[in-house]
């Protein structure tokens, strides 16, 4: 019947969550636009970041159609890939180093994707299969130690790049999924000391014995003191906070921006595009986007709940931690209360390793939906 | 929902008031920066993108009453240096090795005062080409430096009429304090003395500015707004640069003479040359005197201390208005004009000079400048051989008539006030009186009386009685002018930048003397006997005009005698007043008569000669 075919795509399609991508990749696609049109190379950079998005189409699908619940199964093999991924940059030949980070894989010197993007959607899945052994209950130390274990690999491979970005985005993922995956509250307090003490040993060794670099402890610095390193972080700082604060309620209009047009602002079109996107549309813009998130993340709780098994929850669960701690880390610092870190904005900023990444998510995500009442 | 579903429901909802603590932080803080402090945020991205610079104007010319020009403006190369250079030692000791300069004085230069914060400032001007080259070349040796084509001042007539027209300079914190300046601001170049400071508002103009949108790199994009700047006006003035050469000369000339004449303390003097119908200043010098170069993009320390220091004569000085002399037996034409009037004496009056004069008292003897004495002369012969006693005796009947008629009458010229010419730095003078005396005196009550002497004193212009060269010169325009004195004044048009004056100086009265046309021709009869047989005789032997003047020889304690001149020409129809002090120079006779005689000449268009004179008499 007509009326049941209907029903069952319905029940197939989150309409709400592909509703708010589609929004969510037009606003971003606008903002790209107008970023990149004081560059030379302007019309061709955003030129890859709409190619960015349709090839990321691919992966969406592939992984709404892939059955989820098949995938607890290969964790041997995933944990190989996410490994592989990760250490990939490093393989001679296959390397391509900016930034500072060699985090970019490439074949002849062509730049093809960071593939510590894909890595954090394996290590989503890997960490979803053995959180969901403990069936919402996570106590014992041995059971915690065995968790972690899975989560230290990646994240230390990251670390050695070194990417303690991206490296963050691995913890605070796995940090949502064992909130909701049911990790006994005293071990969150034991993993919080943990962090602090692992920060202070970061920020107290040198370089050299694994401390972090001398711009690494200028950004995070900044955070604190505004006035440390003016021609370096502190300048990308204050010019983000005039960027943003210029907007004021309405925004300058969109590519009439003088902070972004007239160079003030760095790596306006990656790290640094919320900046662009407060000064030309201002709070009413930049409220907006939250509200396009919020709605994001609503129906991806909704999906989170909704999942036949924990496995998939815990698959969505992932998912939003990784786009709420990237959104957090990102807006955050280019407002001058998180520290810089080279963390973008998920569906606005310029990259397509991210775009294709987060387009995959959405699949995992719609995957977990249509399959909520079996397969 | 799902059986697990339930049973992690709390953790879900946990998850979900994180998610919303996140997005409600970031919209509290988006709020308090956009909405509450845009309008700060938009201030400051306001200042980033627009850079607003000054365009100077040109500085107005200054030129003499025949078009002549006395200032005018040049381009020069200079060397301007950032202030965040004045820390890096390294660049200022190879800027002190390439400008030939103290380092010190670069790093002063470069961190003064201005309004524009990061523009860099001047440390030296016309810099030779080849340091030019070599900048260019090394320009990253040299960060925050760099080479600008400036606008400066010219003097066409080098050193001449340096006192009056003045030097410019970086305007000072007491300048910005002034209301005629207002709109000044710091680093702006702006008249310090003489007629640049005088006229300072008319020759600055008005300075345009830019408004330019830059880039994060400093890069001006585009020009915002332009006004462009009205350059300032030229003045004319009523010097002549002729006559005012040849007075500098004279005054030069008088040096060596007062030199020969074996009064070798004698090193500075002054004189003017005034026009009696207007008030019209045809020449004003004063020496020593001072090159105005030396103050171009600011005088050196070391150049400074050579023009202030106490053993330097004080050649910034305008003495023709800045210093005050007791006029001495100039001063007799004032007394003797004064007893005609009073009816103290008549034009052939007769006087008894013993040479030791003691009328007011054994104890109190007065000596005539010849001590043997004139014995009996008239009040005319008084005047043309200056003969001490006949004034003393004036001097005398004046005390004992009361009322001090005689500064009054001094007064009434003008003495003991500023004439209000327009120049700064005039000075007052003095006429002393009964009251200013109890004043001056109040801690010594035995010298508070006013006595006979001190009346007597002023008689021949001495005491405690003092004048500017300036207020020489229009007594003796005044009596040339039928007891008018004009209002002294250099300033003869603002021009219009056509060309055309805008302004025009008007001649005023400043002075009406009360004195009958018989007396003034007495005492005319008397100053031209003194160029004539008297003791001018000598400085004006041979001039093809009739000069009216009068000798002056002035005592000033613990220095040699000051010698003045003062004269008015022709004598029967006059034009001009001039006058001429040296001090320590000797006798008005043979010092400061020829040099008056010189200027008469310019003035009057006759050949200006040197003559030798050897009178020694007051």
């Amino acid at each position: 019947m007509v009326r049941s075919a209907q029903n069952r795509l319905a029940s197939r399609v989150s309409v709400p969550l592909l509703v708010f991508l589609v929004l969510l990749l037009v606003y971003g696609a606008v903002l790209v636009q107008s970023a990149t049109s004081g560059f030379t190379a302007g019309s061709a950079m955003f030129r890859r970041q709409l190619l960015g998005m349709g090839i990321g189409l691919i992966p969406l699908a592939v992984a709404w159609g892939i059955d989820y619940t098949k995938l607890k199964g290969w964790l041997g093999p995933l944990v190989l890939l996410d490994a592989l991924l990760i250490i990939s940059p490093r393989i001679p030949g296959l390397s391509y180093t900016a930034g500072g980070a060699t985090s970019w894989l490439a074949i002849g010197g062509i730049r093809l994707f960071q593939p510590s993007e894909p890595a954090k959607l394996v290590t989503i899945v890997i960490m979803a299969a053995v959180i969901s052994q403990y069936k919402g209950r996570i106590e014992k130390p041995a059971d915690v130690l065995k968790v972690v274990g899975y989560l230290v690999l990646p994240v230390g491979l990251i670390l050695l790049q070194p990417d303690l970005g991206t490296g963050l985005v691995f913890i605070a993922i796995a940090m949502g999924m064992l909130l909701v995956g049911g990790l006994q509250g005293r071990w969150f307090a034991v993993f919080g000391v943990i962090m602090v003490l692992a920060g202070v040993l970061l920020f107290a060794l040198p370089s050299d014995y694994g401390g972090l670099q001398e711009y690494q402890r200028n950004r995070l610095l900044v955070f604190v003191d505004n006035e440390v390193d003016p021609r370096g972080a502190g300048y990308n700082l204050a010019q983000s906070k005039i960027a943003i604060g210029s907007g004021g309620l309405t925004g300058k209009g969109l590519g009439s921006g003088t902070q972004s047009n007239l160079n003030f602002l760095p790596e306006r079109h990656t790290d640094f595009i919320f900046a662009v996107l407060g000064e030309e549309t201002g709070f009413a813009g930049t409220m907006l986007l939250l509200a396009l998130y919020l709605g994001l993340f609503v129906t991806a709780l909704e999906i989170s709940t909704s999942s036949r098994d924990l496995f998939g929850s815990l698959i969505a669960a992932g998912v939003i931690s990784m786009w709420v701690f990237q959104i957090m880390i990102n807006i955050g610092m280019t407002l001058g209360i998180m520290p810089i870190t080279g963390i973008p904005l998920p569906f606005m900023s310029f990259g397509s390793s991210f775009m294709v990444t987060n387009l995959a998510a959405t699949g995992m995500l719609l995957s977990v939906w249509s399959r909520r009442y079996g397969t | 929902m799902s059986t697990f579903g339930e049973q992690l429901k709390p953790r879900f909802a946990a998850f979900g008031i994180i998610v919303l603590l996140v997005l409600g932080a970031l919209s509290i803080r988006l709020w308090s920066m956009q909405v509450l402090s845009g309008d700060e945020y938009a201030a400051l991205a306001e200042n980033n993108r627009i850079r607003e610079y000054t365009l100077d104007s040109q500085r107005g010319r200054i030129l003499d009453r025949n078009g002549t020009p006395l200032i005018t403006n040049r381009p020069s190369m200079a060397v301007a240096v950032a202030p965040s250079a004045k820390n890096d030692d390294d660049l200022l000791l190879a800027l002190s090795t390439l400008l030939d300069m103290p380092i010190q004085e670069i790093r002063d230069r470069a961190s003064s005062l201005r309004e524009e914060a990061l523009k860099p400032r001047v440390v030296a001007i016309d810099v030779p080409m080849d340091v030019v080259a070599y900048l260019a070349e090394n320009e990253a040796r040299f960060p925050g430096v760099e080479v600008q084509t400036i606008a400066v001042r010219e003097y066409p007539m080098g050193t001449l009429g340096a006192h009056l027209l003045g030097y410019t300079g970086e305007i000072s914190e007491e300048q910005l304090e002034d209301a005629e300046l207002e709109g000044y601001l710091l680093g702006d170049i702006v008249g310090k003395t003489g007629a640049e400071r005088e006229f300072e508002t008319v020759l600055q103009g008005d300075r345009g500015y830019q408004r330019l949108e830059v880039d994060a790199t400093g890069s001006p994009r585009r020009i915002i707004e332009q006004v462009d700047p009205i350059p300032g006006r030229d003045v004319i003035l009523t010097i002549d640069a002729g006559v005012q050469e040849v007075t500098e000369n004279a005054l030069r000339s008088a040096l060596d003479e007062a030199h020969a004449d074996d009064f070798t303390a004698a090193k500075a003097g002054a004189a003017v040359a005034v026009d009696i119908k207007t008030g019209e200043i045809i020449a004003m010098a004063s020496v020593p005197g001072y090159d105005p170069e030396l103050f171009l993009g600011g005088i050196s320390q070391v150049e400074w201390e050579k023009l202030t220091d106490k053993d330097s004569e004080y050649p910034l000085t305008n003495r023709a208005i800045s210093a005050q002399y007791p006029p001495a037996s100039t001063f007799k034409a004032i007394t003797g004009l004064a007893g005609l009037e009073h009816g103290v004496t008549t034009e052939w009056s007769t006087f008894y000079c013993p040479g030791r004069w003691t009328e007011m008292g054994e104890q109190w003897p007065k000596w005539c400048w010849k001590h043997s004495g004139h014995h009996n002369i008239t009040f005319h012969t008084g005047v043309e051989e200056s003969c001490d006693t006949v004034f003393y005796e004036i001097g005398y009947e004046f005390y004992k008539q009361g009322d001090e008629k005689l500064q009054k009458f001094a007064r009434e010229f003008g003495l003991g006030e500023k004439l209000g010419i327009d120049l700064p730095g005039e000075v007052r003078g003095r006429v002393p009186d009964a009251a200013w005396k109890a004043d001056y005196n109040e801690n010594y009550p035995e010298y508070i009386k006013w006595l006979p002497g001190d009346t007597v004193n002023i008689a021949i212009g001495q005491g405690d009685l003092l004048v500017t060269p300036l207020q020489v010169a229009s007594v003796y325009a005044g009596i040339a002018n039928g007891g008018t004195v004009m209002q002294p004044h250099i300033l003869s048009a603002v021009l219009g930048t056509d060309g055309v004056p805008v302004l025009t100086a008007e001649a005023q009265v400043a002075h009406e003397v009360n004195v009958t046309d018989e007396n003034l021709a007495v005492m005319n009869r008397a100053l031209m006997a003194v160029t004539d047989t008297g003791t001018g005789e000598g400085a004006f032997r041979g001039f093809d005009v009739a000069v009216a003047g009068k000798t002056g020889t002035a005592e000033v304690s613990g220095k040699d005698d000051y010698a003045w001149f003062a004269a008015y020409a022709p004598a029967n129809e006059p034009r001009y007043a001039v006058s001429v002090v040296i001090e320590q120079g000797g006798h008005g006779g043979s010092v400061a008569g020829p040099a008056a005689r010189e200027i008469l000449a310019a003035l009057l268009g006759l050949p200006v000669e040197h003559v030798q004179a050897t009178d020694i008499s007051r």
